[in-house]
């Protein structure tokens, strides 16, 4: 059955007004903001309550099974050196003395802050990292290739490595204690701390929380939540009463998400995918069409000028000819000439008496 | 029949016994590295998770083998078929190159065998590292295929070879799009770490760097190992090749100013975009001259000399300078600038078994080029074939 | 071979004149470094730094400000018997603070002046063979950073009195008004005022600055009394403006009461819109206020006396007025962030040492405890009538209002608490509960604030029997800390969380070594 053209471009019009007309519910528009899991779940860690007595790190230690360390937790001289996370500590704390505006010796726990739009998660190449909706990242180690982009790319320089195991290596980094959280029970860091510097609960209730704090108590902190808005927003904040900087915490990250930084790069990839191909094989088209061009240009000035000097041989031979028809035109005139004269001269010889030796008459 | 060339060289040449040696601490390195871990064979940290097996062997390995696209599609694209006898070689070279990559790539990343895993178990869509590992896998194959013609000659396998012959454009084609993605992406790697990457050489545009310096390395990477194979291997030249050469020469020659000096503009621009200029007053920004000055701008004002003095010595130590700046600038972006702002305590200078192993992969190298050249048509044309 | 050596030479150079433009572009950009802080004179910082930019009143200076140092002059000068009337010319009754000049006619004469008087000084120094300064431009300007010991100086109760004596109490030495009509200073017996009412930061139309009026006054009455060897203060500054040697001014130690007819007591009164007091019986609990008690606590009247040495009342009326900034009586009373308001200044006396082990752990409510302004504000007096003057009801609430600094009786405070509902890893907690009361009260008494505040003997308790009513039996810690985490209260810690947070932050703050907070056994033993 053959439809015509008109028709055709009927049926196509109105199919696509149908399908655009029963197209579902409409999302909202993709600005790339993501505000967090509603219910995600956060630790709040204030600076001016913790004593720093290490507790948190001893019943990481236990709950994660993690091997002994060399100075037992007890010590609290460990924390004259700056330490971070390693392949065994999933969390520590550091001491900073001599801060100015701070009465005594100030402390800070140091654990992954479960980022809301976490760099290992957008770095994995095999989506290892999962940022669950209860808020946790969590490692996937069953398919982890042990590449460390994650490492490269987390701008707390959290993640771990077990540069020491040869078959199994692991990246090795805060939970959340997820397990943990999935039975019911806090994280082990915020169970123990006996001063509650590590408050837990959904994320949007503790920066509430902190602002209430802020307003409570007003000159024992600084306003403002560091993981509120950093690197796009974290699930574990620190509230302090001295500036962030002082207590390690870089404060010039800003506030891009990381997967933002690469989103650019990445888009590129299907464009170039599309046009590269299209640019390429012009180009290719163009340069066989120019040298096919140059070959045909090439061959036909070879024929003019293959052309031009046969026409000019056949010239030079007609004249040739002709000259040499002329040559010999002009011997034979000559010699009838020359005969002529002598027929003249033997003539004008014979009427005068008879000379014995008459030439003989070259009579023809 | 091509005569059989019997040179009687002692096997114990100098050459070989450095590569023997290197080639034997190699292995051993390797069983250590599979036995004892990354830990005992290299100086890799927390703060430092990538080390000069990702720095040098691939950065600068990937880099320097752009010469495989650079002159393919300068022969088959753009149609200079003045070119072709560059071709093989560095096809060859961006082949080996490429397999060397992947080589040391199993010596770095912590599960070899899981490799693959990003293609067939979970993709990582949202990586770079993904796209990555998928243009080089790619790539590679490219190039294997690519090379293979020169291996049939050679094994006499006339039909395989005819088949393969005419995907060249195609193969061309598809290997342009490879490389321009994977060489952006692996400057793009570094895009999502801000905070680490010195602000004179983090940019937006590190990608484009990434991809226009890797050209500027084909070009000059091909320019240096023709350099080289006259001097060692020039009783396997045809007489296209010998005379060629020199053209190959002058012409990448030029070609290398231009986009030298292109890619010295671009980086200004980055400058500007970043308003970076002023740490080009601190020590950092005084290596990031030398890079610039010395590595860039020098670079390509000595090719334009040269090409336009057509002064082949020029042109040959000019691109042997050139490869070395790409070097530099691939060690800068992935270890010198990178955690900057660390203390000198925290920053990484690499384990003698890891100078081990990338001298081993190179040498590795430079052993199966030799072989090959020595073997197959690679410079010069098989009597019993066309050219194509 | 010779096109090869050019044009290698040729790049060369390029090179070179690149890499020198660059370098030029880089330090101008980068500018020279500064100078590493010179401290002069032994290496000892100073306070005699003047910053000489007096043209920057006529636009934008072009080269940085000269960094002068006051007294390396005067001590070279005074080594020539030279006095301050080298540079400075006479003003009237004192010399003026100017250099070599009365007024600022305009950029050019000004910078005449400096420029040919310093040099002609520095040169003619020079060619005699001495120690000189710098003659050329940037000798002088140059942004040079010389460690400072400058800090502000001002007179106390203790400095003031000095002055008193010295000058045989006749205030008119130094304390004067401005006559608007004669357009004269003139001295107003009974309205002598803090100098900084009208000489302020900077000079505004003809009340010239804090600093000038100081420079110009006291500096010319102890140069003068120095001149006839009589004792007076200092007239160089690091004499006042030293902070070591600030440090080290004599105090007074009972410093008679100043009298200026201010009263001893009197009642906080607001003043309605037409300048009349607001009669007290028809407005709030009244305020009684113990003026000569707040004298002695305070080192200047200034302290509540911002602006002006009026009842805060006059300017702070109940609606605002133009003379109070439109700060109402209420704010200016209460606002915490005010020092020189009764919130503000008892505020901070919270946070002395033995009152911050119950203060700082005392959240700010907002709006605060209605029990807190009982404290103040108190009834009217039975035996007052409509025609009591103030200072007399005043009397009268101050004398039944008596600082208590007393609580419960010691058999009905539990000598030792055992704190166990939770004991997991440890024994019980034994806490001499009784010793820790009387430490507290023992730390408070004689203090006439923390009585004014403290009078019902329960107040003390809700230091940590805090958010309940006050009562003599207060409800334990686990009555309201239970469970941590209640999403719907997070204020509110755990009872583990509760005890070690009240324990630990009042030990901290009260300056206690021990117990120590990383030392658990200290205050529970290990459970074995």
């Amino acid at each position: 059955m053959s439809i015509s053209r008109r028709s055709f471009l009927g049926w196509l019009g109105a199919a696509g007004a149908g399908g655009s007309m029963a197209a579902g519910p409409a999302r909202a528009a993709g600005n790339g903001q993501f505000a967090g899991y509603p219910e995600s779940l956060g630790v709040l860690f204030d600076v001016t309550r913790c004593i720093g007595c290490r507790k948190c790190e001893e019943a990481c230690n236990k709950v994660n099974e993690l091997p002994a360390p060399a100075k037992p937790f007890g010590d609290l001289a460990v924390m004259q050196t700056r330490r971070r996370t390693d392949a065994k500590s999933y969390t520590v704390v550091n001491r900073y003395e001599n801060v100015p505006g701070a009465k005594g010796p100030l402390y800070r726990k140091l654990q992954c802050n479960h980022c809301l739009e976490p760099a290992c998660a957008s770095a994995c190449f095999v989506r290892a990292f999962t940022k669950n909706p209860n808020g946790a990242v969590t490692y996937d180690e069953s398919v982890c290739v042990g590449c460390r982009y994650c490492m490269i790319a987390c701008p707390f320089e959290i993640p771990t490595y077990e540069y020491d195991r040869a078959l199994e290596p692991r990246i090795m980094k805060c939970t959340f204690c997820q397990p943990r959280l999935a039975k019911g029970l806090l994280p082990g860091c915020v169970e123990i701390c006996p001063v509650e510097a590590l408050t837990f609960g959904r994320r949007r209730d503790l920066i509430r929380l902190a602002h209430e704090r802020f307003a409570q108590f007003p000159g024992r902190y600084i306003d403002a939540i560091y993981g509120e808005k950093e690197m796009g927003g974290t699930a574990w904040m620190t509230i302090s009463g001295v500036p962030f900087r002082e207590l390690g915490l870089r404060e010039d990250l800003g506030v891009t998400p990381a997967p933002e930084l690469t989103k650019g790069a990445l888009s590129v990839v299907p464009i170039v995918a599309g046009m590269w191909p299209v640019l390429l094989t012009g180009i290719y088209a163009i340069s066989q069409r120019r040298d096919k061009i140059a070959r045909e240009e090439q061959a036909a000035a070879v024929a003019d000028a293959v052309g031009k000097s046969q026409a000019e041989a056949k010239a030079k031979l007609a004249d040739a000819l002709a000259k040499a028809e002329k040559d010999k035109k002009a011997a034979i005139d000559k010699e009838v000439k020359k005969a002529l004269d002598a027929a003249k001269a033997a003539a004008a010889a014979a009427a005068a008496g008879t000379p014995a030796d008459a030439p003989p008459s070259k009579v023809s | 029949m091509q005569p059989k060339f019997t040179l009687q060289k002692p096997a114990l040449t100098p050459f070989n016994v450095v590569a023997g040696i290197i080639v034997a601490v190699g292995l051993v390195i390797t069983v250590i590295r599979f036995t004892k871990g990354l830990g005992a064979t290299t100086n890799l940290s927390d703060y430092n998770p990538w080390g000069i097996w990702i720095g040098f062997d691939l950065l600068v390995g990937v880099a320097l083998a752009a010469g495989g696209y650079v002159t393919s599609a300068a022969c088959y694209i753009f149609g200079l078929k003045r070119y072709h006898s560059a071709v093989r070689p560095a096809i060859l070279t961006g082949f080996l190159g490429y397999a060397l990559v992947v080589l040391a790539l199993n010596y770095d990343v912590g599960r070899p065998w899981r490799l693959p895993y990003p293609f067939v178990v979970q993709q990582g869509t949202t990586s770079l590292l993904f796209e990555v590992a998928a243009c080089v896998a790619l790539y590679l194959t490219v190039l294997f295929i690519e090379f293979t013609p020169a291996a049939m000659e050679w094994l006499g396998l006339k039909r395989a070879r005819s088949i393969v012959v005419k995907l060249t454009l195609v193969l061309t084609i598809f290997g342009v799009i490879l490389s321009t993605l994977h060489q952006s992406s692996l400057g793009a790697l570094f895009l999502i770490a801000p905070s680490k990457l010195h602000p004179l050489w983090y940019s937006p545009y590190l990608a484009l760097y990434f991809f226009v310096s890797s050209i500027i390395a084909g070009l000059s990477m091909v320019i240096f190992e023709s350099s080289l194979s006259h001097r060692y291997f020039h009783d396997r030249m045809d007489a296209t090749h010998v005379r060629e050469a020199d053209g190959v020469t002058l012409g990448f020659g030029k070609a290398a100013a231009w986009v030298l000096a292109g890619y010295f503009v671009i980086k200004l621009v980055g400058l500007a975009q970043t308003d970076a200029w002023r740490y080009l007053g601190t020590g950092y920004g005084l290596w990031f001259l030398v890079e610039m000055l010395g590595f860039v701008l020098l670079p390509c004002i000595l090719y334009g000399i040269g090409a336009r003095e057509r002064n082949l010595k020029l042109i040959r130590r000019t691109a042997a300078w050139t490869v070395l700046g790409i070097v530099v600038n691939r060690f800068n972006v992935g270890l010198i600038a990178f955690n900057y702002h660390l203390p000198s305590s925290e920053r990484y200078f690499p384990h003698w078994m890891e100078i081990g192993i990338s001298l081993f992969v190179v040498t590795l190298g430079v052993l199966a080029y030799r072989f090959i050249v020595t073997h197959m048509p690679i410079l010069y044309q098989h009597p019993d074939y066309d050219a194509h | 071979m010779m096109k090869e050596r050019s044009s290698l030479r040729r790049t060369g150079l390029v090179m070179t004149l690149a890499v020198l433009m660059l370098a030029v572009a880089i330090m101008s950009v980068q500018g020279s470094a500064p100078a590493a802080p010179a401290a002069d004179d032994a290496g000892k910082p100073r306070a005699d730094i003047i910053r000489i930019d007096g043209l920057r009143q006529f636009g934008a200076l072009e080269r940085p400000a000269v960094v002068y140092l006051h007294e390396r002059h005067t001590q070279a000068l005074s080594k020539k018997n030279k006095d301050c009337a080298a540079c400075h010319l006479p003003d009237r009754k004192y010399l003026s603070t100017k250099f070599k000049r009365l007024t600022d006619a305009s950029r050019q004469t000004v910078m005449d002046i400096y420029h040919d008087n310093c040099t002609a000084c520095h040169r003619q120094t020079a060619d005699a063979g001495e120690k000189s300064g710098p003659v050329v431009c940037a000798g002088c300007h140059q942004d040079r950073a010389v460690a400072s010991s400058w800090a502000d100086f001002g007179m106390d109760r203790s400095l003031h009195y000095r002055h008193v004596k010295a000058q045989d109490s006749k205030c008119e030495a130094c304390h004067h008004q401005v006559d608007p009509v004669a357009k004269k200073l003139v001295y107003v017996k009974g309205k002598e005022d803090d100098c900084r009412f009208c000489h302020l930061e900077k000079t505004v139309d003809r009340a010239i600055s804090m600093r000038l009026a100081a420079h110009t006054q006291c500096i010319d009455c102890h140069r003068k009394r120095l001149a006839e060897s009589k004792d007076a203060g200092p007239a160089t500054c690091g004499g006042c403006h030293d902070a070591a040697v600030q440090r080290k001014i004599a105090k007074v130690k009972d410093v008679p009461r100043l009298m200026r007819g201010q009263p001893d007591v009197t009642i906080v009164q607001a003043v309605q819109r037409d300048g009349q007091p607001v009669a007290p019986f028809t407005r709030m609990s009244v305020v009684p206020f113990n003026h000569v008690a707040h004298e002695g606590a305070n080192d200047t009247c200034r302290a509540c006396h911002h602006s002006s040495m009026d009842a805060c009342g006059k300017c702070h009326t109940l609606q605002g007025s133009k003379d109070g900034k439109f700060v109402n009586l209420q704010t200016a009373m209460h606002r915490a962030s005010a020092q020189a308001s009764c919130v503000g200044c008892h505020d901070g006396a919270k946070a002395r040492k033995e009152c911050a082990g119950c203060h700082a752990t005392m959240a700010r409510k907002d709006p605060p405890e209605l029990s807190g302004c009982v404290s103040c504000h108190m009834p009217k007096p039975a035996a007052a009538t409509p025609e009591t003057a103030p200072k007399d009801m005043a009397a009268m609430l101050l004398a039944a209002r008596k600082p208590v600094t007393a609580t419960f009786a010691d058999e009905d405070i539990p000598e030792t608490v055992e704190i166990k509902s939770i004991s997991k890893q440890y024994q019980a907690a034994r806490m001499p509960h009784r010793k820790i009361v009387q430490t507290l009260v023992k730390n408070i008494q004689g203090n006439t604030i923390a009585g004014a505040f403290h009078r019902d003997p329960g107040t003390v308790c809700q230091g940590c029997h805090h958010n309940s009513p006050v009562a003599k039996k207060p409800p334990s810690c686990a009555s309201c800390h239970g469970q941590p985490f209640d999403g719907r209260n997070l204020t509110r810690p755990g009872l583990q969380a509760a005890y070690h947070l009240q324990c630990m932050e009042c030990h901290g703050v009260m300056g206690l070594d021990k117990p120590t907070a990383t030392d658990c056994t200290g205050c529970h033993k290990d459970k074995i």
